[in-house]
């Protein structure tokens, strides 16, 4: 008897559980939407860029894949404290960021964080990609295929190097999902159909692009 | 005879305003994608002075207005560094394979904006 009442009391607060994931959620969306997010970004999917100059109408980067994208604990934190994670404003190669990005409380932060890890991406496969040291990684990252040449990353030391252009590296592996970078190396197209950063599929090899992948997500 | 010359110049008149518009459409498409790719390096008057180029920055950019620099180079010298990357021209990786990213029509008319920001012809070969 005891046991039997046990196992409903577990699945009773196993559903409250999953209830109340699935309320933050919504409830993710509903600030989402009150806070007007919706006007710089969109969350659902595919991709909807036909042209360089869709690419440059947006205000803000696409979100409809941000649960594979990026890392829970990093965007709860982010929402309430963003930020620039570029140097320049999104889309121009003239303006500076001026870190306006508006902040969420520590609730809707929480909420909306939920609600963006939902939006999954089927191409970004799970358990791929572990962060750790590739030394042939590095190798390419630095010197091969230099994407420091737009991209900002720090040393060891903690200086702060890098082009302007792309995103910062800097914090990266607190930021992004290892197996994004790597689905986002090995099919970008899928995810942003008009970007200013070049294919490297088809020029490095598989392996290559997953070495790269594991020094991306292993920088500090 | 008159209504044949009035129609026959008509036709010439809407012919010429299509080849104009397409020319324009071109040039309008060439620069478009000068300024997505190529400017975060090279800079969107293409001086080489792109927001990528701090002072960490290892190598100069070319710069594309330099018509005396640019006459030295073949328009298929452009299209491999620009298609294959700088490597492959004896350059530096900074130029990096835009191959799998970019069309052929499209680097032709890349080459085509070069050669307007330069006003010069390029050596053959």
């Amino acid at each position: 008897m005891r046991l039997i009442l046990s196992t409903f009391a577990a699945i009773g607060l196993l559903g409250f559980v999953a209830g109340a994931a699935h309320a933050d959620a919504g409830a993710g969306k509903a600030a989402f939407e009150a806070q007007k997010c919706t006007g710089c970004h969109y969350t659902d999917g595919p991709a909807k860029e036909k042209s360089i100059a869709d690419q440059l109408a947006k205000k803000g980067p696409e979100l409809w894949y941000a649960g594979s994208k990026f890392q829970a604990a990093w965007l709860k934190g982010w929402l309430q404290d963003p930020k620039p994670i570029r140097h320049l404003a999104y889309n121009s190669l003239t303006k500076k960021n001026a870190g306006d990005h508006p902040k969420l409380s520590g609730g809707d932060a929480a909420n909306v964080a939920d609600f963006l890890m939902s939006k999954t991406s089927s191409e970004v496969k799970v358990g791929v990609i572990k962060p750790k040291r590739s030394l042939k990684g590095k190798k390419i990252f630095t010197k091969k295929m230099p994407c420091t040449g737009c991209h900002q990353s720090a040393s060891k030391k903690g200086k702060v190097t890098g082009g302007f252009s792309g995103p910062t590296l800097v914090g990266v592996g607190k930021r992004l999902n290892p197996d994004w970078i790597y689905a986002y190396l090995k099919n970008p197209t899928h995810f942003k159909p008009f970007k200013a950063m070049p294919t490297f599929a088809g020029i490095l090899k598989d392996k290559d692009l997953k070495n790269v992948a594991k020094h991306v997500s292993n920088l500090k | 005879m008159k209504k044949m010359i009035k129609i026959s110049l008509l036709a010439a008149v809407f012919g010429l305003a299509w080849l104009v518009n397409t020319e324009t459409a071109k040039a309008a498409g060439a620069e478009e994608t000068f300024k997505f790719y190529c400017a975060q390096c090279h800079g969107l008057e293409g001086k080489g002075k792109g927001p990528n180029v701090t002072k960490d920055f290892p190598v100069t950019p070319r710069d594309f207005t330099n018509a005396k620099e640019m006459s030295k180079l073949s328009d298929n010298y452009i299209r491999g560094i620009v298609m294959d990357g700088g490597p492959s021209q004896s350059k530096s990786p900074l130029m990096p394979p835009w191959g799998k990213t970019i069309s052929d029509a499209d680097v032709n008319g890349l080459i085509k904006h070069l050669r307007g920001l330069c006003k010069c012809q390029g050596k053959a070969g």
